[in-house]
């Protein structure tokens, strides 16, 4: 009976992201001449991998009632890191690749070390990484874009039946994030830790420990965003990514996760990414000048959650 | 683990190191008890943008060439819209009784005001990089000298070079900086005027904030919508870097050329590879130069100052081969 109705309000949810969508899709079909095409869905395909990255990251930081302002200078940071070890220090790509992460992950732990230990707002450990990570991003490339070529270029054309390896390592990304909310006991605490933190504690959940894990795996998930970001623009520019932060959180919201905590899931970020991707791309081809573009962007994000609202209620 | 231990220690070293940056600046005081040399303030927008930071490096090279003339005293605005704080770096400048403010203003409108105060207090004040706004000097009746390049005329150089490549009537689309910014503005008109003597049919001119992930996002989508186009015409350098991404990963790379604006080292490279056909110099590394020079002239002469043009010149495979 439980399962029948769980289930009946997952469809619920996913139908109203979807109908969203396909509203958006038909109106942009029909007000241009190649909106509706193979080419449109492919770039924004292609274009959408870090953003999914990031937001799935931010789904689980919000699920604990947190949140993580630092993900795009923690993106440009660990990007930074990728383009001084593949051009200056010459290093081969995995090697490259691990010390990207692992940036990230440093910053990730030294959030959620700050929010434990001094139980401080993680809305102000994160804006301190926010600046912080910006100006290592400065410091590492000395303030140029490095331009990384080649090396990098084959990690966003090689693809499998069309779809690109970044496209798929964020469905990866995203089809392990869900199953580690749903089905894993950490995954569990982590809605128990955002709805009630002091109701967890008492139940014996490890609450210092998830949520340093629940920082230091948003902030891994960044660096994996900046890997696919440098690889798309083929090189490691120090303004990368900002402003990510209020995208990635409009999409986790649009998604119905509670910025509140305690609710939420990342295949309605999924659903949240897809919609702005969409939203973007069918405007420019419109030819919609700016001033509009950012009108239409805000007025879908309130109506996204106002819907939301009563999906609430059913 | 060792390396993650050694970027940690690498970036403390780093914060450190800007740490003592502000101390090394201490040289100003010490240089406000000298009352034999003139002392230059140079006010810039964004260091953390590699186009500003070569201008300030610059500017610092040539000091240091001329220190028996004049002390520079140079700081710059953590982003390039923190307008409050620029207008606060003035003021400070005022306060330490500078001879001369060599300004790049982040707004060419809002910093009119606290540098005729400037002027009223005895300081020369020269406007370098982006150009105070004619109507609201005239209203306050009030002139600044600009020293600098003409942005319309860079892009229209660029943009008579790409016309040269394409048929008449070709379809080409043009990427904007910021919408609100006096030298974008400058050079979408130039390209514009380049495009239509030419007699290319512009299909589109969207906003790419000056970001390189932005103008990467706008071209995909355009190339999705106007097949046809011939070629692209970015308002700088890093819209250029994305648009010739976008068109790498949409396999066009080949047919539609890209230009750009600023010559910033990444690009110059595109362009020895043949991946840009061409973007344009403005000379970074002397504009701040070309100021502080005017600053001193004025001080010299006592002259009544006058706008100067400074050069702009394009850069192509052809220019950088020879």
């Amino acid at each position: 009976m439980i399962q029948g109705r769980q289930l009946l309000r997952a469809l619920v949810n996913y139908a109203g992201l979807a109908l969203v969508l396909g509203l958006l899709v038909t109106l942009f079909a029909l007000s241009t001449d190649y909106f509706f095409t193979w080419t449109t869905f492919r770039t924004i395909a292609n274009q959408i991998p870090d953003a999914v990255i990031l937001a799935t990251g931010m789904t689980f930081v919000l699920i604990i009632g947190g949140i993580d302002l630092s993900v795009g200078s923690v993106l440009a940071l660990s990007g930074a890191v990728l383009g001084l070890a593949m051009v200056r220090w010459q290093l081969p790509l995995p090697v490259a690749v691990l010390l990207c992460l692992g940036t990230g992950a440093l910053c990730g732990v030294l959030n959620g070390l700050f929010v434990i230990r001094w139980q401080l707002p993680a809305f102000i450990v994160t804006l301190g990484m926010l600046e912080a990570a910006r100006g290592g991003a400065y410091l590492v490339t000395g303030s140029k874009t490095q331009y990384i070529g080649a090396g990098m270029d084959w990690i966003s054309r090689w693809s499998l039946l069309g779809l690109s390896l970044p496209f798929l390592v964020a469905m990866i990304t995203v089809i392990t994030g869900q199953l580690v909310l749903t089905y894993t006991p950490f995954g569990r605490s982590l809605y128990a830790i955002g709805g009630n933190e002091e109701a967890a504690r008492l139940s014996g959940i490890p609450i210092g420990k998830a949520k340093v894990a629940v920082y230091a795996l948003c902030s891994t998930l960044s660096a994996l965003a900046a890997v696919i970001y440098c690889s798309r623009l083929t090189a490691a520019d120090p303004n990368a990514g900002s402003g990510y932060e209020l995208q990635a959180i409009a999409a986790v919201v649009i998604g119905g996760t509670s910025l509140m905590g305690g609710r939420g899931s990342v295949i309605n970020t999924l659903f949240g990414v897809i919609i702005i991707a969409v939203l973007e791309s069918g405007l420019i081809q419109m030819g919609a000048q700016e001033p509009v573009k950012r009108l239409v962007t805000g007025g879908i994000i309130v109506a996204a959650v106002v819907i939301d609202y009563y999906r609430g209620k059913i | 683990m060792k390396k993650t231990l050694l970027l940690s220690l690498v970036m403390v070293a780093g914060i450190i190191v800007t740490g003592c940056g502000k101390q090394a600046a201490a040289p100003g005081e010490t240089a406000d008890k000298a009352p034999d040399k003139l002392r230059i303030a140079l006010v810039m927008k964004s260091l953390a943008n590699e186009f500003f930071l070569t201008m300030e490096q610059g500017a610092r090279a040539h000091q240091a060439a001329h220190a028996d003339q004049y002390v520079l005293l140079a700081d710059g605005i953590k982003d390039e819209l923190d307008v409050n704080r620029q207008i606060q770096l003035v003021e400070q400048m005022m306060a330490r009784h500078v001879d001369a403010i060599v300004i790049a203003p982040a707004d060419s409108k809002a910093l009119v005001q606290v540098c005729q105060r400037a002027q009223e207090a005895g300081i020369i004040v020269i406007n370098i990089d982006n150009k105070f706004d004619d109507e609201i000097m005239k209203q306050r009746g009030v002139h600044i000298p600009f020293v600098g390049p003409d942005n319309r005329k860079g892009a229209r150089l660029a943009g008579e070079y790409l016309a040269a490549r394409l048929q008449p009537g070709d379809p080409v689309a043009i990427i904007e900086g910021v919408p609100s910014a006096f030298n974008g503005i400058e050079r979408r008109l130039g390209f514009e005027a380049a495009m239509k003597e030419a007699g290319m049919n512009i299909v589109a001119s969207q906003v790419g904030d000056w970001e390189m992930d932005k103008a990467h996002r706008v071209v995909s989508a355009l190339i999705t919508e106007h097949p046809d186009i011939k070629a692209f015409l970015c308002a700088n350098d890093s819209m250029a870097l994305g648009a010739v991404a976008a068109l790498r990963s949409a396999g066009k790379l080949q047919g539609i050329p890209v230009i750009g604006f600023d010559a910033i080292s990444a690009a110059v490279d595109l362009v020895k590879k043949g991946e840009l056909l061409a973007t344009v110099t403005q000379h970074a590394d002397r504009l701040a130069v070309f100021g502080i020079e005017a600053a001193l002239e004025v001080l010299k002469t006592k002259a009544t100052p006058e706008d100067m043009e400074t050069p702009v010149e394009l850069v192509t495979a052809e220019a950088l081969a020879s």
